[in-house]
């Protein structure tokens, strides 16, 4: 299938997950054990089952999957209305991050069916039986489907992401051509959902020191910003073998990125800026 | 906090156990896989190129080999193989001058590159067992 949009839902790939063993390199106290189920209410007509990963910090036991059959006629069109149904109705102990629920916070972000993506901008419709749901991939959980993020806004916080300038502060607003600031676009939009950096499988292996696309794209959005005079030190702090160079274009983050910007993209206009100042 | 029991490490959520296998992913692990089986068959190559040197009866054995259908096997497999990394590797360089980014064109070049290794696949066998049998 060639895909266009990263909204596009994929349906024709031969496995629905790489043929691994399940618990291969996963350490003891991460392993998921099978939960109980939840049964529809009764007299429910149309009804969808969900795989649900959950964790509850203060039991002391492994996470585990527990199923929840879902009734639609009850719920709304999305992934995230289906989390409240069953919130609301079936176990109001299910945790997740949500705000905005139009796919401008970022807060939703998850694995859903196997790709990370909104759960607000993500139709029931749209997914198999039954449906997957998981928290952001490779994080630390704290609750359910809530990942602690502090490690990827600890590396947001490394690229320094506010104007750098060394003249006096000017006494009106700093101006920009239409031109240089449309060299934003495609940047500015970035909600930092980390969808990107958490399917990145360079990022699975070496987290701790590649900071991920999501990161890298926002690196990018100061380097090309007009207004901002720390061009040289940006590069030299991004150019190490793991920050920077540890993206080998596997484009991961391109394709699951729920805004439809090109992480990818970035990353390679950040390495062509490391070519071209060397001259 | 002295009172505090020993807190358990927070469980991390699965990554490539659960992820969907992608064209974006898969090629690339395809492109690690081919390259250190290539490595492999470059060390053969060696084999059969010292066999050639040393004379007729390292070149029988080496040939017989190479001949069995195991061997005949591997080779195909390595022809792919190479293909495959030959072109994933032009793939990588055109990225590298910041092109073909927009998702179709990954998409596009990216099943082309497999096509295309099929289609030079069969052409150097074709080509090969044409030579053979003249």
């Amino acid at each position: 299938m060639i895909v266009t949009s990263s909204d596009q839902v994929s349906r024709s790939t031969l496995f629905k997950r790489f043929p691994i063993p399940k618990t291969l390199g996963v350490a003891a106290d991460s392993r998921i054990g099978q939960g109980k189920t939840w049964p529809a209410p009764v007299g429910a007509v149309r009804v969808k089952s969900f795989e649900i990963y959950r964790y509850d910090p203060e039991a002391g036991e492994n996470p585990r999957v527990e199923t929840f059959e879902v009734d639609l006629d009850g719920c709304g069109p999305t992934v995230l209305d289906a989390l409240f149904w069953i919130k609301n109705t079936v176990d109001p102990t299910l945790t997740f991050r949500r705000s905005c629920r139009e796919g401008i916070c970022g807060s939703c972000s998850m694995n859903i069916d196997g790709v990370n993506w909104l759960a607000c901008t993500r139709f029931i419709s749209d997914l198999a039986s039954p449906a997957r749901i998981y928290p952001l991939a490779n994080m630390r959980i704290i609750k359910d489907l809530v990942p602690d993020l502090t490690h990827l806004f600890a590396q947001y916080a490394m690229i320094e992401p506010w104007l750098h300038s060394k003249a006096p502060a000017p006494e009106s607003e700093r101006l920009q051509s239409p031109e240089e600031r449309g060299k934003l676009d495609g940047y500015y939009e970035c909600i930092l959902c980390f969808c990107c950096t958490s399917g990145c499988p360079s990022h699975w292996w070496n987290g701790d020191r590649f900071l991920g696309p999501a990161v890298l794209l926002q690196a990018n959005r100061w380097l090309v910003d007009s207004r901002d005079e720390a061009k040289e030190e940006r590069l030299d702090s991004l150019e190490d073998p793991f920050r920077l160079y540890r993206c080998h274009t596997i484009l991961n983050c391109t394709r699951t990125c729920p805004k439809g910007l090109n992480p990818g993209e970035a990353i390679a206009e950040v390495k062509k800026m490391m070519i071209e100042r060397q001259g | 906090m002295s009172n505090s029991t020993a807190r358990r490490p927070r469980p991390l959520s699965p990554n490539i156990q659960i992820y969907r296998p992608q064209l974006t992913s898969v090629l690339s692990i395809v492109h690690r896989i081919t390259g250190v089986l290539l490595s492999g068959f470059a060390v053969w190559l060696v084999v059969w190129l010292s066999a050639a040197a040393t004379g007729p009866r390292a070149y029988a054995i080496v040939r017989g080999v190479t001949a069995s259908w195991i061997g005949q096997t591997l080779l195909l497999a390595a022809t792919f193989a190479f293909f495959l990394h030959l072109c994933g590797g032009i793939r990588h360089l055109v990225w590298d001058t910041g092109r073909g980014f927009k998702l179709r064109s990954i998409y596009v070049s990216g099943w082309s590159m497999v096509a295309a290794s099929v289609v030079l696949t069969a052409a150097t066998w074709a080509a090969g067992l044409f030579v053979a049998a003249r």
